[in-house]
């Protein structure tokens, strides 16, 4: 009997091993990996973003910041010994919360989640107390100091710490330095087993993204554009100042805004910047690149003079001066007086003399029909009308020639006028300066840019910047000018397109472009309102005076003395 | 040429004649069972140096080493003494028993949750792993005296047992105070107890389990169960009990009483102990408490597969994922490291170990050797299935070594020491096989 008992044990161990041993193996073997392995994704902050200046000398001002957070998660079955309560009154403290509220949450039987965005102090705090059953969940919680001041150009990062707009999403392969999460071996007890963690995984470089914005001009710039919209009841503005020799943006304002820390409580709409990603008319901004188109190209010289008869029809359409009920014929005028009184009917007598596949294709290597570059998101190609069209139907030359008839967004439009600025070189507008190793202000890596193109001559875009410091000093930009410097600029009112076509009556969408200093300048400023309401709502009057206080802002920052220029 | 490689042969045989010499007492001696053990022990060395290797206590494995020599060396001294000594002196060898486990209650010092140690002369002692040995040898000397004939000897035995029992289920021991009970019942088996009269001496535990189940709610039909044994046991013993009326009536009570002094043991039982029994039902429950150390000893077995991962490539083993996998779960480190090979070899060893030991019981001049050999058997045979059991999810965690396999030192030289004992038993019989 004993012997049988025995053969029964032994059988039934037996078939119990090879049911583990064979029929089983591949899973339990799977089952034995699956918790041998951890998924690591280590807390390598996003980098930071700060603004042009020094970092080293701590004068650089913070964008976006990444820090530390914890979520709290309470298992109420591994308390242990300890009631809920008594985890409560422990917790209580720390979290700021009351007791009762606590102890509701804790007497779960599942595990909760206590807390969000714990900080890092009340972490620590909390693991002091050593309590069975609680655990902190590392995240990262992205923080704007700026709040709305640069979120346009910035941008935000989601609850994943995904970027969703502006540098944030346009550049986050630059500020995401770990994407790929890593599985390390780890023994029962929960260790990592050092030895295998990839090297370089767990250090992570002060290096940190400049971006080419000056926040005392996107300040100053903000303010300006906040007090006309404001004073205009428009329905939005944007301000843009770029360096017109390297592209660089110094700042990029488009209101309405949102706070990135707390986008979730904004429109969606306001993610996008208009000024990036809208197409427009830009009308009578947009005469002075086909002053120098025109002079370039030799069509007419400088000082060339024109009839002006203040409404003339080409075809079918009449085209007219603004302040032709007012003024009816200019009579002859000079290209300075073109630009000085804005006169639409000067511009397509003007453009006439240029042969239009030659002046089509001066507006496509302007980059027309392109995008700029910008590494800002979403941004569309501009718009020309196709060229059989352009050449064959004389009133779409005659609309583009005062600004109507194409489209193109606002920065495209100031990268334009960059050209004219810089003496005829194509540059790319950009955001990004690179990566800066943060102690040294070493450049590590710059954001590449295309070799400037030169578009134009040198004569051409000096000529058109004369003219249009004449326009601020005697003409329609007088609203922009400060005594004692030199200010180039252009105003512009331009009817507005709705989204069937067609001009919406009364709609129009206002803006100054200057430039200073005017002759060899290193700003150029562009200001866009869009609907502004009143009857004295033009180029001259909502834009202008926001560009005159971006020059008198950039006067006081550099200390420009008058008369220096 | 030829002169100098005469003595060289001789010196040869001189050798032999003198090795001959020195083992002639061992003439008698059964290979088989000392090769078994040794077979054994050798595979549990390699598993422990495998298991803990690299840490600051890898030197667990040569500790096992040397004591399996001190112990085969005690193995062999006691296999030269004729067992029958121990018959007169078996009282003392029990008060000698008894003695160390009221010292390990007193002063001994508590291990991992269960086991309690002494410490003589800086070596950590176990005196509940020698008292298995001491009441082999005391109830093997006492039904030798007086064979199992009547249903009320087994009293005897069960009141000389009790009190070493109590002191380790005091300590608080559950594995041990389990083992004791089969090398009981086994022993009175063996001894000329009938089977029935071993159930009826279960019967009480049996319907303590039962009544204890239906309070569960969703198992309250036990209690029916419960109620259907009670009238069993109190017909088998009316049927196989001399006094029919009497007994019929006694185990019947017994039983009924047993689901409360059940209920009342139950409560009496530490909180671990309890838990340690109701993971065993569902390990799941407790994924990472007690139930992880079932949960991560069945992963480890099947992911040896048939060839198991290599000597020290066990990732389970190697990496901790096995709790106490030198001594408690000694097999599952064997089954990821050695695969179904490995642990097949292991239970046919063990099996060839029973086998030989129920033979030499068969084959003892007398009823006490034959008792010790059967004592000894029930006690390595027990611990082994259920410490297998244990590792592949058939039996609770009982905290019960492999015996020869698990590292310990006083589980390792008693074990040695049993196998002594039945070496003697082996050595000291009449060859009466020659004759008949």
């Amino acid at each position: 009997m004993t012997g049988l008992a025995l053969i029964v044990a032994l059988l039934v161990t037996g078939a119990r091993l090879v049911y583990l041993q064979h029929q089983q193996a591949p899973q339990l073997q799977q089952r034995a990996e699956a918790q041998q392995r951890a998924q690591l994704r280590p807390f390598i902050p996003r980098r930071s973003i700060l603004d042009r200046h020094s970092i080293a000398k701590q004068q650089a001002e913070l964008l976006a910041v990444d820090r530390p957070v914890y979520t709290l998660w309470a298992h109420p079955r591994l308390f242990g010994k300890r009631t809920p309560e008594e985890m409560a009154t422990a917790l209580a403290p720390l979290l700021r919360r009351p007791v009762e509220q606590l102890t509701q949450r804790l007497s779960a039987n599942h595990a909760v989640r206590v807390e969000r965005w714990v900080s890092q102090d009340v972490a620590d705090q909390i693991q002091a107390l050593h309590l069975d059953g609680l655990e902190l969940v590392s995240e990262r919680q992205r923080i704007y100091p700026q709040k709305e001041m640069a979120a346009e150009v910035v941008g935000y990062v989601d609850l994943d710490h995904q970027g969703q707009a502006g540098v944030e999403y346009s550049r986050q392969e630059l500020l995401e330095r770990t994407v790929q999460p890593v599985t390390i071996p780890r023994d029962g007890y929960g260790r990592l087993l050092a030895a295998e963690v990839p090297e370089g995984l767990l250090q992570s470089g002060e290096t940190v993204l400049q971006l080419t914005l000056d926040m005392r001009l996107q300040r100053a710039a903000r303010a300006a554009l906040k007090a006309q919209l404001q004073r205009f009841r428009a329905l939005r503005g944007t301000v843009i100042i770029l360096q017109p020799h390297t592209g660089e943006i110094l700042a990029l304002v488009s209101e309405p805004t949102y706070d990135p820390n707390r986008y979730f409580e904004y429109d969606p709409g306001l993610f996008r910047n208009w000024a990036v990603t809208d197409l427009y008319e830009p009308g009578s901004t947009f005469k002075p690149i086909n002053i120098a188109i025109g002079l370039d190209a030799g069509a007419f010289r400088a000082d060339e003079r024109v009839y002006d008869e203040g409404r003339i029809l080409i075809g079918r359409w009449p085209i007219q001066n603004y302040d032709y009920h007012q003024r009816g014929a200019h009579g002859w005028m000079s290209v300075t007086d073109i630009l000085r009184q804005s006169s639409n009917v000067g511009m397509v007598h003007l453009m006439r003399k240029l042969d239009p596949r030659q002046y089509y294709n001066a507006l496509v290597r302007l980059g027309f029909n392109e995008r700029s570059g910008v590494d800002l998101p979403f941004e569309p190609a501009s718009r020309l009308k196709p060229l059989r069209q352009f050449v064959t139907v004389p009133v779409e030359r005659a609309t583009v020639a005062f600004g109507q008839g194409l489209a193109l967004t606002p920065l495209q439009l100031a990268a334009m006028h960059c050209i004219i600025a810089n003496g005829g070189l194509k540059v790319q507008p950009h955001v990004v300066r690179g990566l800066v190793e943060k102690d040294t202000d070493t450049l590590v890596w710059g954001s590449p840019q295309p070799q400037p193109v030169r578009v134009l001559s040198e004569q051409a875009t000096l000529a058109v910047r004369i003219q249009m410091r004449d326009v601020v000093d005697f003409g329609t930009g007088q609203s922009a000018k400060i005594e004692g410097y030199e200010i180039a600029g252009k105003t512009g009112t331009a009817q507005k397109v709705g989204p069937r076509g067609g001009y919406l009556p009364g709609k129009r969408t206002t803006s100054f472009v200057g430039y200073f200093p005017a002759i060899r300048p290193n700003y150029v400023i562009l200001a866009v309102i869009d609907e502004p309401q009143g009857e004295d709502a033009f180029g001259s009057t909502t834009a202008a005076p926001v560009v005159r206080s971006v020059i008198q802002e950039i006067i006081t920052l550099e200390g420009i003395r008058p008369n220096s220029t | 040429m030829l002169g100098n490689a005469d003595p060289k042969v001789s010196s040869q045989t001189n050798w032999k004649k003198l090795l001959r010499q020195i083992l002639a007492p061992w003439r008698d001696f059964d290979g088989i069972l000392l090769a078994t053990v040794l077979a054994l022990t050798g595979i549990g060395i390699i598993a422990i140096r495998s298991a803990v290797w690299e840490r600051p206590i890898s030197h667990y494995w040569i500790q096992q080493l040397v004591m399996a020599g001190i112990s085969l060396v005690f193995l062999g001294v006691v296999a030269r003494i004729p067992y029958e000594r121990l018959l007169r002196r078996h009282w003392f060898t029990y008060f000698l028993t008894l003695a160390g486990l009221i010292a390990v209650l007193f002063f001994g010092t508590a291990g991992g949750g269960a086991e309690r140690w002494l410490s003589i002369a800086g070596f950590q002692v176990q005196p509940s792993e020698f008292a298995k040995l001491g009441v082999i040898i005391t109830l093997a000397a006492l039904l030798h005296h007086w064979p199992i004939k009547y249903f009320s000897q087994i009293w005897v035995a069960v009141a000389v047992v009790a009190p070493p029992w109590i002191l380790i289920f005091l300590q608080p021991n559950l594995g041990t105070a389990l083992v004791f009970v089969v090398i009981v019942l086994v022993m009175l088996y063996w001894a000329g107890a009938k089977g029935s009269w071993i159930l009826l001496l279960l019967s009480p535990g049996v319907g303590a389990i039962l009544y204890g189940l239906h309070t569960r709610p969703e198992l309250s039909w036990m209690l029916w169960i419960w109620l259907l044994w009670c009238l069993g046991m109190a017909g088998l013993a009316a049927w196989r009990l001399p006094w029919q009326w009497t007994g019929a009536v006694t185990f019947g009570v017994i039983n009924l009483l047993s689901g409360q002094l059940g209920q009342l043991a139950w409560h009496l039982l530490k909180p671990y102990q309890r838990r340690r029994l109701e993971i065993f039902i569902d390990p799941m429950q407790e994924p990472w408490g007690s139930g992880y150390h079932l949960i991560q000893s069945r992963i480890a077995i099947g992911a040896g597969g048939l060839w198991g991962r290599g000597i020290q490539q066990g990732t389970q083993t190697q990496l901790d994922f096995i709790p106490e996998q030198h001594t408690d779960f000694i097999f599952s480190a064997i089954g990821e490291e050695m695969g179904f090979i490995g642990t097949l070899t292991v239970l046919i060893l063990f099996w060839i170990l029973c086998a030989r030991l129920i033979w030499i019981a068969q084959g003892a001049k007398d009823n006490f050797g034959s008792l010790i050999t059967i004592g000894v058997l029930a006690m390595i045979l027990f611990q082994a299935v259920v410490n297998i059991g244990m590792t592949i999810g058939l039996a609770p965690i009982t905290g019960l070594p492999l015996p020869f396999l698990s590292y310990g030192r006083s589980a390792l030289l008693t074990n040695f020491l049993a196998i002594g004992l039945v070496e003697s038993v082996v050595m000291h019989r009449q060859r009466t096989t020659f004759f008949t």
